[in-house]
């Protein structure tokens, strides 16, 4: 069996990954798509977990949390398709626009 | 009914209290009645009268012997107990004071709705506003009990004293005088409030009967010395009473003649428990008592206005209250105060029925009137001789005791003064009714005559108070209970010789024409000093210099030093607050960092702990 700190050293990556991710991007969706690393990075921690705890508490909570990220990425792209229509571009560091 | 069953003392003393500022309040507030300024004035009359009412029943049933009968609500509460007290102490010194105030302002206002009936409406209510709220100043300062509540009634009376005055607020001089009164007045009331905080931070309570070491009672007594100079107008600081001759006449009757003037004796008398502990201030007192009869006495004679001449006759006569209580004879000054209530009263009453007939204040422009106004004349000579002190009239007594009481303390400077001001009081008042009743009338006395009704009826009634208060003495002792007796002693008859000398050298002076000029020129230098203002001018220097100068500073240390710190916090919360807005950005990225950080950070703290 594969031991519990592969996985977790596996989750980590790609949660360091969608971190990078969402700082290096100016793009909207990109940044939406690096947050849903992160969230399945949190899916695998529980998963694994739940898996050599013999417990099935984790992955109840891990389809919780994809019907999260899916309801999240939802308003996300409402919210990105709102701000290409009155912008033209999705760039989050150009909209600004409230500070002043 | 029976007088007993008329309630208790206390209960007369606070309806001769509070009628009157009932009918100041509704003359104040309810604008029709002040608009109709007759109305307004029957209204106070009536409430001058009921307070008149309940205090001459007070004096009547008031036995000797009697102890306070205290009124008081707790007030201003503290930790165990109440910080002070207010409410109507009634005995024997405040019922008769009580009687001399309601009496003469029951007069004066009478008096008044002749006088100043070619007033318009609103100004009258006015007049008559103040005059009610006088009343009311002054009883609650009568009837205090403590010295907390006479400041206050102190300072009320100084504030109607500032609105009569600048009654004409319109004529400059009128308003000028004013306010010179009121700082004059409010420089010495300092003195009566630092004593009062003293003898509170030394005693815990505000009650003129307690026992203090010598020098507290010295502090304390010059302190209160120093409001009555200015209140009762003492030398130095009497500067403001003839200025004050700018007010209507009634009210030179009734504040700067009869009552207001004497809150300052009457402050000596109250507080006499503790003025005998300090026989020191009451040295001086004997000594700048009689320095002001004679001062005053001195410049009266060079006046040409006749309302001058009795304000300063009453400077003279406030000098020998304060010589008398000097002395250390309450009941001298005291009774001074009743007789000089009721005949320099009627002096200026009588001098306002003149000025209301001739129109014009100035000595020069009378003359012959004792043909045209005989009632008046009559009136006035009788006024002027309970003055000068002729025997059988009320001034004559009280003089006579107060002059009695100095012999018999062995000062003989105040004596000398004293009998000197005694003189010239007799001459001046000599003086002026040679020049203005008799003589050859002036154009504009030719067609003066008699005033209405309802300026004889307080003429004749105040006329025989001034020969009957004179008779009062031993009653008034009793009620006091003080020791007086007449005596015919070598004083009191030198007093009378002098008395009667000034008024004859009055009529060689001034009616016969006996004096040759040349001899009169001699006195001209005393008109010379008398006229021009040096403490005036002093006064002025020191206002300007010291004063303003104090108050330029403390204005620069305000702007530029409190206001500065200020000013310097509040830029700081500026400053700060526009460096912390930069970290909204508004930008995404930068709060996504942020967060980043401070998940970093909790993860960091987590691994060290």
């Amino acid at each position: 069996m594969i031991p519990l700190s592969h996985y977790l050293l596996l989750s980590t990556a790609l949660f360091c990954i969608g971190v990078y991710g969402v700082l290096s991007h100016r793009n909207a969706v990109g940044i939406l798509i690096s947050v849903e690393l992160m969230a399945n990075a949190v899916n695998i921690n529980l998963v694994s977990f739940s898996r050599y705890q013999g417990s099935y508490l984790g992955q109840v909570f891990a389809v919780f949390v994809i019907a999260l990220t899916v309801a999240e990425v939802i308003v996300g792209l409402a919210l990105v398709i709102l701000l290409y229509r009155s912008r033209k571009d999705v760039l989050v560091d150009a909209a600004s626009d409230l500070k002043h | 009914m029976e007088l007993a069953s008329l309630g208790n003392p206390v209960d007369s003393a606070l309806v001769a209290l509070l009628v009157p500022l009932g009918a100041a309040l509704c003359i104040a507030i309810l604008s029709p009645l002040r608009r109709r300024g007759k109305l307004a004035g029957w209204l106070s009359v009536l409430a001058a009268l009921v307070a008149l009412a309940a205090s001459s029943l007070l004096l009547f049933r008031w036995q000797g012997g009697l102890g306070p009968e205290l009124f008081e609500l707790r007030w201003l509460p503290r930790a165990g107990g109440t910080l002070a007290r207010v409410g109507v102490r009634v005995d024997g010194i405040s019922v008769v004071m009580l009687t001399v105030v309601t009496l003469v302002a029951t007069c004066v206002q009478v008096f008044s709705l002749g006088y100043m009936s070619g007033e318009p409406g609103p100004a009258l209510g006015r007049y008559f506003a103040y005059h009610s709220l006088f009343i009311f100043s002054m009883s609650l300062l009568v009837l205090a009990p403590n010295l907390l509540v006479f400041l206050i009634g102190w300072e009320l009376v100084g504030l109607t004293s500032y609105l009569l005055i600048g009654f004409y607020y319109q004529k400059p001089s009128a308003a000028r005088a004013a306010v010179k009164a009121f700082w004059t007045t409010k420089f010495a009331d300092m003195g009566l409030f630092a004593a009062v905080v003293l003898l509170f931070a030394w005693t815990g309570d505000f009650s003129w009967e307690v026992p203090l070491s010598p020098q507290q009672a010295s502090l304390i007594t010059l302190l209160l010395f120093l409001a009555v100079m200015g209140k009762s107008a003492q030398f130095p600081l009497h500067v403001w009473l003839p200025d004050a001759m700018e007010g209507p006449t009634p009210v030179s009757a009734l504040l700067h003649a009869a009552t207001m003037v004497a809150a300052g004796v009457y402050l000596i008398v109250r507080t006499g428990p503790l003025f005998s502990q300090a026989p020191d201030t009451l040295t001086l007192m004997a000594y700048l008592g009689s320095f002001t009869a004679l001062f005053a006495a001195v410049i009266a004679v060079v006046q040409t206005d006749i309302k001058r001449v009795l304000a300063y006759s009453t400077c003279s006569q406030l000098g020998y209250m304060v010589a008398g209580l000097g002395a250390g004879s309450v009941m001298s000054g005291f009774f001074h105060l009743t007789t000089h209530a009721a005949f320099k009263a009627l002096l200026f009453l009588a001098a306002g029925s003149v000025i209301h007939a001739v129109g014009s204040n100035e000595l020069g422009d009378m003359g012959g009137l004792a043909r045209r106004m005989r009632l008046t004349t009559t009136v006035f000579v009788i006024g002027a001789l309970a003055l000068a002190g002729v025997p059988l009239f009320a001034g004559f007594f009280s003089k006579d005791f107060i002059l009695e009481t100095v012999f018999n303390q062995k000062l003989w400077l105040p004596l000398g003064a004293l009998l000197l001001s005694g003189f010239l009081t007799a001459f001046y008042m000599g003086r002026v009714i040679a020049l203005a009743f008799f003589g050859t009338p002036s154009s504009k006395a030719e067609h003066a005559h008699e005033s209405g009704p309802t300026m004889a009826l307080p003429l004749i009634a105040l006329a025989f108070l001034s020969v009957a208060v004179g008779w009062l003495g031993p009653r008034m002792a009793e009620m006091i209970q003080a020791d007086y007796a007449f005596h015919l002693t070598p004083v009191g008859a030198a007093a009378t010789l002098l008395a009667l000398g000034g008024l004859f050298f009055a009529w060689l002076v001034y009616a016969r024409r006996a004096v040759p000029s040349s001899v009169l020129a001699w006195f001209a230098p005393i008109g010379e000093v008398a006229r021009s203002g040096a403490l005036d001018r002093l006064y002025g220097f020191a206002f300007r210099r010291v004063v303003l100068g104090v108050a330029a500073l403390a204005g620069w240390f305000d702007r530029y030093i409190v206001d500065g710190l200020m000013n310097f916090i509040a830029w700081l919360a500026i400053v700060t607050g526009q460096r912390l807005r930069r970290i909204q950005t508004g930008n995404v990225l930068d709060y996504v960092y942020a967060v980043v950080a401070g998940a970093a950070l909790l993860i960091a703290w987590g691994m060290v702990r």
